[in-house]
């Protein structure tokens, strides 16, 4: 048997299971978006480090242009500080979509594939390894080929032989980057098909793994000293780089999405704070009389606050039974999608144990201290007063200027306001300003969030929007060599459509450190620089773009400085051209990503520095009309027309295929920032209703008095909805005003994580309308399902509610 | 019991209570010098407005005076905090409302149990015996198991007045315990409050019933916060 203060905690628990519903949901709905977040974050942290682990990441690739075989490979594995070796042979080829569009494709040849040491790719469907003659497809990349496992397709290499060659499964090989991403096919075939394909046997890819891969500088040092050898033994090396210890290829976008995560999870967990506290104290309002009650009868202040704190911490253990179970499976299901647009599975879904402390912390430590402040504030008030204090007067309306002014006494409108209902919902509103504000808090904090995850969101298609845009062109044509560039420029605009082109030339090139290393390719796009060139600007940071009379100058993307600590606006930078190292000068930094490297400078310049004067090997085309498929005709009228005459193309890229692309890129953080938006949405409307509703129910009494003096149901309800959209109409009006400076915090981090700049921003007219939609929905929702339910009780029932 | 030979139980030496608010102050009690003896019962009359409940709060401790002394059993009162007025109130006294004040989420039997239960004097079966004996008392044993809701309005004022003798108090504060009642029941309420004044109890019942006020062994009239009769 209790004791019979205990009974009442009990009764007081179970006894009113709608407000206990509307308390526990409260408090769990914020619990579970903290629980969501911290938690997937953690999985996307630890479990996709993991994940890349197990494949034995490589610490650098050598590439060479002659090939080499298994005996090079055993010279490289035996070297004393190489832990491991093994090679490859890469081909760039191109593979014919269903639609007949010719795309790239990287064909990877591997000697044993059941013995793959570093960067190991795996099966993922079909046989193993690839059949002779067949091929697999990374499973990433089926849809960019438009084609499904069983298919045929036809493959150019660049030996020119064209072979029908069937898929016949899909490999896992999280080592590259998502072909998504960057719009390149990732196949894998064995040595007998590369023969078919009439291709000699050899390696031209060289993947190391140091003895201590964690250390980036050690590794850096291992790889060079593989590329002198090589170098030694005969071999020319195009390209040789070094890979970020432990990060996956798309790290930038991860980290991006991890800090996201951070400040979501921070905004989330005020959030959930305001929810409890309200919550809390919204019932501790509620019981006042009764705590009045009970210290007439004897009861001591520890007592008391003893019962309530047993009491909201059962609510926060129901809440938290609610939200952990939730959280874990949402974490999962989210980390999983996540995981999907990185290609990556992720092996290990466990979660720490801090995940779920902070969770029960939040849940059970903030109820109690949250029911400390209205408690002890009750205490300056004596029993008496409780007890009295709670009747139909209760809060202050009418002594501030506030109240004066929505008594409607002194402006004229009001007085000859006849509809009733609204200057009574607008003063109720207004009647107790401390839950109000609490209750603004909240909601505020909820709208706000919801608003800057659209404007995060929409900020992003701005900055691709400002990226692409750079290139005022439809088409880019990259040549397998150079040519003359007046040929290839007249012979374009023979091609119907054709109204103006341009050309660069593009070099593979290497930074060369003070230390005398070399960083992995960059790519060096040297664009003509006059008023009439087809490349625009690009989004300048900070300096300046392009002049034509420039010579050595620059201009880099703005990421890159970052990860390049000696490099800064206005100095020097050292970039191998055709093994000579040339030293150029930074005169600008662009938006942009540091994935692969884009530096720009003059061509005039790079041609003459390069012996190549009127040569070009890209073209850009700018045809009369934009829309998808004409480009896309466009593009194959171009491709069969430089083939008639000689000229091979081995690259074409539409802009309407790199915004794809571009976008595709953050597509992650826009599903996240999506999944976001929704899960607040949940949070905030289930806040909104919870608070709401606790609020008439406290009035219930309320509700009695009006309809005792003859207002119908309907007029009752129509108080207490219009009060929570004058509510909620607030709470929305000064989150669009906060999601200011929050959207401006989370583009700035976001942009700096991901591409050195912050985003460009935007503000979602979109988010706003469909936050106020959501909002006067659920005010309404949330007032009068309690409003209804205390209408449909007798007057004497609701005058002894308590 | 001879008023002249005993010490009183509560004394109120120039009580003054002025209620603040944002308009005006209002004077509620005006210098009360009062004596209660033991086995006393007390009843304090007067129009509406004239201070009867801001008495009954002060000689409770529910709620502090602006100025003067308040001895309850040989302690200072008014020197007293809410915490200590309540172990005091606890040990000492019961109170009876007008709108009864009983906890709606617990049953008959646990609202008589509860004060027991925050003083913390008998076992939980000793403390169930005992207010099963004073629902006995004021006839609702048969309602124990019932919520306060349940019952009506002369035997929810029953159950108030069981529940502040839970503690076997010396004295009995009751601010207006017929004002909810029909005239028999508030009769039968003053009944029990009369039996239990034979018994030793000491009580002090505020009324605006003249007829009920003649009940008592003495009566004072109260007009705009002081004693005028």
């Amino acid at each position: 048997m209790f004791r019979a203060r205990w009974y009442k905690v009990f009764n007081d628990l179970f006894g009113n299971k709608t407000r206990t519903l509307l308390i526990v949901l409260s408090m769990s709905v914020g619990l579970f978006a903290l629980g969501i977040i911290l938690s997937a974050r953690t999985i996307l942290s630890e479990g996709l480090a993991e994940s890349f682990a197990a494949i034995t990441p490589s610490s650098g690739t050598v590439r060479t242009i002659e090939l080499f075989d298994e005996d090079f490979i055993q010279s490289i594995r035996s070297m004393k500080d190489v832990q491991e070796a093994d090679a490859r042979r890469n081909i760039s080829a191109r593979v014919q979509t269903a639609s007949g569009e010719w795309k790239n494709i990287t064909i990877f040849v591997v000697a044993d594939y059941d013995d793959i040491r570093v960067n190991k790719v795996a099966s993922q469907s079909g046989p193993w390894p690839p059949p002779e003659r067949e091929v697999l497809i990374e499973r990433a990349a089926l849809s960019v080929i438009e084609a499904q496992v069983g298919d045929v397709v036809l493959v150019k290499f660049p030996n020119d032989v064209e072979r029908k060659i069937r898929i016949a499964g899909t490999a896992y090989d999280p080592a590259q980057l998502p072909a998504q991403i960057d719009g390149t096919p990732y196949g894998y075939i064995t040595f007998d098909t590369l023969n078919w394909f009439g291709e000699s046997y050899g390696f031209n890819e060289l993947h190391v793994l140091a003895t201590h891969p964690e250390d980036k500088a050690w590794a850096q040092q291992v790889v060079n000293r593989v590329k002198d050898k090589a170098e030694k033994s005969g071999y020319t090396i195009p390209l040789s780089m070094t890979a970020e210890p432990g990060q996956l290829p798309m790290n930038d976008v991860l980290q991006g999405i991890l800090l996201l995560m951070g400040m979501l999870g921070i905004l989330s967990l005020f959030l959930s704070i305001f929810l409890v506290v309200n919550t809390v104290s919204a019932l501790l309002t509620q019981q006042q009389r009764q705590i009045g009650v009970m210290k007439a009868v004897g009861g001591s202040t520890l007592q008391i606050l003893g019962m309530y704190l047993v009491m909201v911490l059962a609510y926060g253990v129901l809440a938290l039974l609610i939200a952990i179970p939730f959280g874990v499976v949402g974490a999962r299901g989210l980390s999983n999608a996540l995981a999907g647009f990185f290609n990556f599975d992720i092996y290990s879904m466990d979660l720490p144990p801090q995940t779920f402390l902070i969770q029960i912390a939040i849940g059970l430590v903030l109820p109690v201290l949250a029911s400390l402040v209205p408690f002890l504030s009750s205490l300056r008030i004596s029993a008496a007063e409780a007890m009295s204090s709670y009747s139909i007067g209760r809060g202050r309306f009418g002594k501030n200027w506030i109240d004066q002014l929505l008594s409607g006494a002194n402006i004229w409108f009001m007085r000859n306001l006849s509809i009733r209902s609204i200057l009574l919902s607008v003063r109720n509103t207004f009647r107790n300003k401390g839950r109000l504000t609490l209750t603004l808090i909240t909601l505020t904090l909820g709208s706000a969030t919801f608003i800057s995850v659209f404007n995060v969101r929409d900020s992003l298609s701005h900055t691709v929007d400002d990226m692409i845009k750079w290139f005022n062109c439809d088409i880019m044509l990259t040549f397998d060599r150079t040519y003359l560039a007046d040929k290839v420029e007249f012979s374009a605009l023979t091609v119907p459509g054709v109204t103006q082109t341009d050309v660069w030339i593009q070099l593979p090139t290497r930074l060369i450190r003070s230390d005398d290393s070399e960083s992995g390719m960059i790519y060096m796009f040297a664009p003509t620089v006059h008023p009439e060139s087809l490349i625009v600007s690009p989004t300048i940071a900070e300096g300046r773009w392009l002049m034509p009379d420039d010579d050595n100058a620059v201009v880099v993307p703005s990421a890159f400085l970052q990860d390049e600590p000696e490099l800064h606006l206005g100095g020097d930078i050292v970039l191998k051209l055709d093994g000579k190292e040339h030293t150029f000068k930074i005169v600008g930094t662009y938006v942009g990503m540091a994935i692969l490297p884009l530096v720009y400078t003059n061509y005039e310049y790079i041609t003459q520095i390069t012996n190549r004067i009127g040569e070009a090997d890209a073209l850009m085309v700018k045809m009369e009309r934009h829309d998808p498929a004409y480009v896309d005709a466009a593009t194959r009228a171009l491709e069969d027309h430089f083939e008639q005459i000689g000229v091979r193309v081995s690259m074409v890229s539409t802009i309407n295929n790199e915004r794809t692309e571009a976008e595709a890129s953050f597509d992650a953080i826009v599903a996240l920032l999506l999944v976001m938006a929704i899960l607040l949405a949940l949070v905030g409307g289930l806040g909104l209703m919870g608070t709401m509703s606790i609020n008439v129910l406290e009035r219930t009494r309320e509700i009695g008095v009006l309809r005792a003096i003859g207002a119908p149901n309907r007029g009752v309800a129509s108080v207490f909805i219009l009060e929570g959209i004058v509510i909620g109409l607030m709470s929305w009006a000064m989150g669009a005003v906060l999601a200011i400076p929050i959207s401006q915090g989370l583009n700035q981090a976001l942009g700096q994580a991901v591409m050195g700049v912050p985003l460009s921003y935007s503000y979602s007219i979109q988010g706003l309308w469909t936050w106020l939609v959501v909002v006067i929905l659920l005010s309404v929702l949330a007032s009068f399902i309690p409003a209804r339910n205390a209408s449909r009780l007798t007057v004497r029932e609701v005058l002894a509610y308590e | 019991m001879n008023s002249s030979t005993a010490n009183p139980l509560i004394e109120l030496r120039s009580v003054v209570k002025v209620y603040n608010s944002t308009a005006d102050s209002v004077t509620a009690l005006n210098g009360i010098d009062l004596q209660i003896f033991p086995g006393e019962f007390l009843v304090v009359t007067g129009k509406s407005g004239s201070g009867k409940t801001t008495l009954v709060n002060m000689v409770t401790g529910l709620d502090r005076s602006t100025s003067g002394e308040i001895w309850v059993d040989s302690e200072p009162l008014h020197k007293f905090g809410s915490e200590r007025a309540a172990k005091l109130r606890g040990r000492t006294m019961g109170v009876v409302f007008q709108s009864f004040e009983l906890l709606p989420t617990l049953t008959v039997l646990q609202n008589v149990m509860l004060p027991m239960d925050f003083a913390g004097r008998a076992s939980r079966s000793e403390q169930r015996k005992r207010a099963m004996n004073l629902l006995e008392q004021v006839d609702i044993a048969d309602h124990a198991k019932k919520l306060p809701t349940a019952l009506s309005g002369g035997q929810q004022q029953r159950l108030s007045i069981a529940r502040a003798m839970a503690n076997n108090p010396a004295i009995l504060v009751a601010d207006e315990p017929t004002g909810s009642l029909d005239s028999a029941t508030a009769n039968a309420v003053v009944d029990i409050f009369k039996k239990l004044a034979q018994e030793g109890k000491t009580i002090f019942l505020v009324t605006h019933d003249k007829d009920i006020a003649k009940r008592g062994s003495r009566m004072i009239t109260l007009s705009d916060g002081q004693i005028v009769g």
